[in-house]
């Protein structure tokens, strides 16, 4: 998937539980989800969810425990994909 | 070292979901699920067991510079609840967290500690407003805000 769709499909995710707007519209892949976006750290289980379904990806624990930045999201999506 | 704690429950039933598929099991191991599943209070039990993860990690991220969303690794290991008032313990990497948690109808807040018994800790939970941030000048030990809540931990 490129790079910029898949980004693109990140931040429709993250919306939904982002409770720093303005750091939204400068979504890119050095954004952090809980430093710059303040996600409450309870939902970024829902992001890991809402990329699982969106993806059609299992996330397992190991990758889980790194998706707290758009690029470790985007590197563990792309692999998954990759494996599929 | 300190970690507090605090879930707003109004918050957490706007922002959070506990019963889509696949939460609990992310979370919760199969002994924590057990809990939640068994308690009178689902909802409460599930914050309440967060609470505690949330409140050890604070301390454990801190010490060893680590950063993760690794629930897992942050088991509830015991708890006892009597009336409002919690004490439980929480382990990470062979590291004991000694907690202690309140019961409200409203929040649940825990502070965690690797001491046993608990050495005095002082809690000050008050409403929290984001632009004002002249509680820092109180050096608390540990600060953790959810919702309508702002919870300052000194030792």
């Amino acid at each position: 998937m490129d790079r910029s769709v898949l980004l693109s499909k990140l931040k429709v995710i993250v919306a939904n539980y982002s409770h720093d707007k303005d750091a939204l519209e400068y979504f890119n892949e050095s954004t952090d989800f809980i430093k710059d976006l303040k996600i409450n750290s309870a939902n970024l289980v829902d992001v890991v969810l809402d990329v699982e379904e969106e993806f059609d990806i299992e996330i397992d624990n190991l990758s889980m425990e790194r998706m707290v930045n758009v690029s470790a999201a985007m590197e563990i999506i792309s692999d998954k994909l990759k494996e599929k | 070292m300190i970690g507090n704690d605090i879930v707003d429950l109004r918050q957490a039933r706007l922002e959070s979901n506990w019963r889509r598929k696949g939460y609990l099991e992310k979370l919760f191991c199969p002994r924590e699920q057990f809990w939640i599943l068994e308690a009178s209070d689902q909802t409460q039990m599930v914050w309440l067991l967060w609470s505690m993860k949330e409140s050890a990690y604070k301390i454990h991220s801190r010490r060893k510079n680590w950063r993760a969303f690794a629930p897992l690794k942050l088991i509830c290991q015991t708890l006892e609840i009597k009336g409002a008032l919690v004490t439980g313990s929480v382990q990470c990497e062979n590291i004991t967290f000694f907690t202690q948690s309140i019961l409200s109808q409203h929040f649940i807040h825990t502070v965690a500690t690797e001491q046993f018994p608990l050495p005095p800790i002082k809690v000050n939970i008050s409403g929290y407003n984001p632009m004002d941030t002249s509680y820092r000048n109180t050096e608390p030990a540990t600060v953790s805000h959810h919702g309508r809540y702002l919870a300052l931990a000194y030792t």
